[in-house]
């Protein structure tokens, strides 16, 4: 199995069932267009550049959205 | 600088009402707010996707063109996180404008001035438009104009809290010395409040709480409108200071009781 941490819970996926860029992930998670950024391992990572960022086994994903604030 | 307008970083404003986008019923309700309050700088914040049910999408009904975004860092307990919510901000949003908030004790909310401070200085360097949130400090207000932060915010009392102008002398401190926009931000639970802090020479107010909350969000978000405009009128006519004893309004002379 691999595994990504995803917004701090681990997340196992057979090997072929491995998202291999950020849109993927967001597309087997069923998140829309909730997450308007990204960190992969600390980086930061445009919403725009989701669908060529490759993600590997046993990083650390946060997928982060705009919401109502003060 | 255009005399009677809110001039924040070589951009005017209107209105002198910034208004949170939290705690809204609906995302329809929040449109419909906004656009009674006039506003046109509304804050929001960054949060993690919450996986088991996206879609939450408060945030669709705000039209861009109309209302800055003002993104802020609340959730940051320390400067290193503030400064990572700020550049997550830009990076979602290409607004480089940020409200630096740094809480630390989840109780009473209160702005770390210490880490608030290190973080406006990294922020500023990296060409972030920086508002920070903080107490009511005058020496810390003026530590952060003195490293590029754009407006000061200091609170009126704790987030949320609706108790007023607590701060009220320090605010007049802040007030008299600063060359920044003081933005007055945090418990202002009634238009009475927001007037009282116009009327001693804030530049702007923000609000949240007291609107999103009210029995009638957008009844308030025009009352707050209104407050705000009579507030500032009347610094500009310049009100008259408080004393201990009275002063006749009507003549002194030609009582009828008088031979």
């Amino acid at each position: 199995m691999k595994s990504l941490k995803v917004n701090g819970v681990e997340r196992q996926f057979a090997p072929d069932q491995m998202p291999g860029t950020l849109s993927a992930l967001l597309d087997t998670l069923g998140i829309g267009t909730d997450a308007v950024v990204a960190e992969v391992d600390g980086q930061i990572v445009r919403r725009e550049e989701f669908h060529r960022t490759q993600i590997a086994d046993g990083q650390q994903i946060e997928l982060i959205k705009l919401m109502g604030g003060g | 600088m255009d005399k009677g307008k809110l001039t924040i970083a070589g951009r005017t404003f209107d209105s002198r009402l910034l208004v949170g986008t939290g705690k809204f019923s609906s995302p329809q309700v929040m449109a419909q707010a906004l656009a009674a309050s006039g506003t046109e700088i509304v804050t929001v914040a960054l949060r993690r996707v919450d996986i088991d049910n996206p879609a939450d999408d408060t945030l669709r009904e705000i039209d861009r063109d109309r209302f800055l975004l003002l993104p802020n860092t609340s959730g940051a307990r320390s400067a290193e996180e503030a400064v990572r919510l700020a550049r997550l901000a830009r990076a979602a949003t290409g607004i480089e404008w940020v409200k630096l908030e740094v809480t630390p004790d989840p109780y009473y909310l209160l702005p770390c001035p210490v880490e608030t401070l290190k973080a406006a200085e990294v922020l500023v360097k990296e060409g972030f438009v920086v508002l920070p949130y903080i107490n009511a400090d005058p020496i810390l207000a003026k530590r952060l104009q003195d490293v590029g932060a754009a407006t000061v915010m200091p609170l009126g009392s704790p987030i949320g809290s609706n108790q007023g102008l607590k701060t009220r002398a320090s605010l007049e401190i802040i007030i008299e010395q600063s060359t920044v926009p003081v933005v007055v931000d945090a418990g202002l639970g009634l238009p009475s409040h927001v007037a009282e802090a116009m009327e001693i020479g804030a530049d702007a107010v923000l609000v949240n709480t007291a609107i999103a909350t009210a029995g009638d969000p957008v009844g308030m978000a025009v009352a707050f409108k209104l407050a705000v405009e009579a507030g500032r009128r009347a610094h500009e006519a310049g009100p008259r200071a408080p004393q201990r004893i009275a002063e006749a309004s009507s003549p002194l002379t030609g009582f009828l009781r008088e031979q």
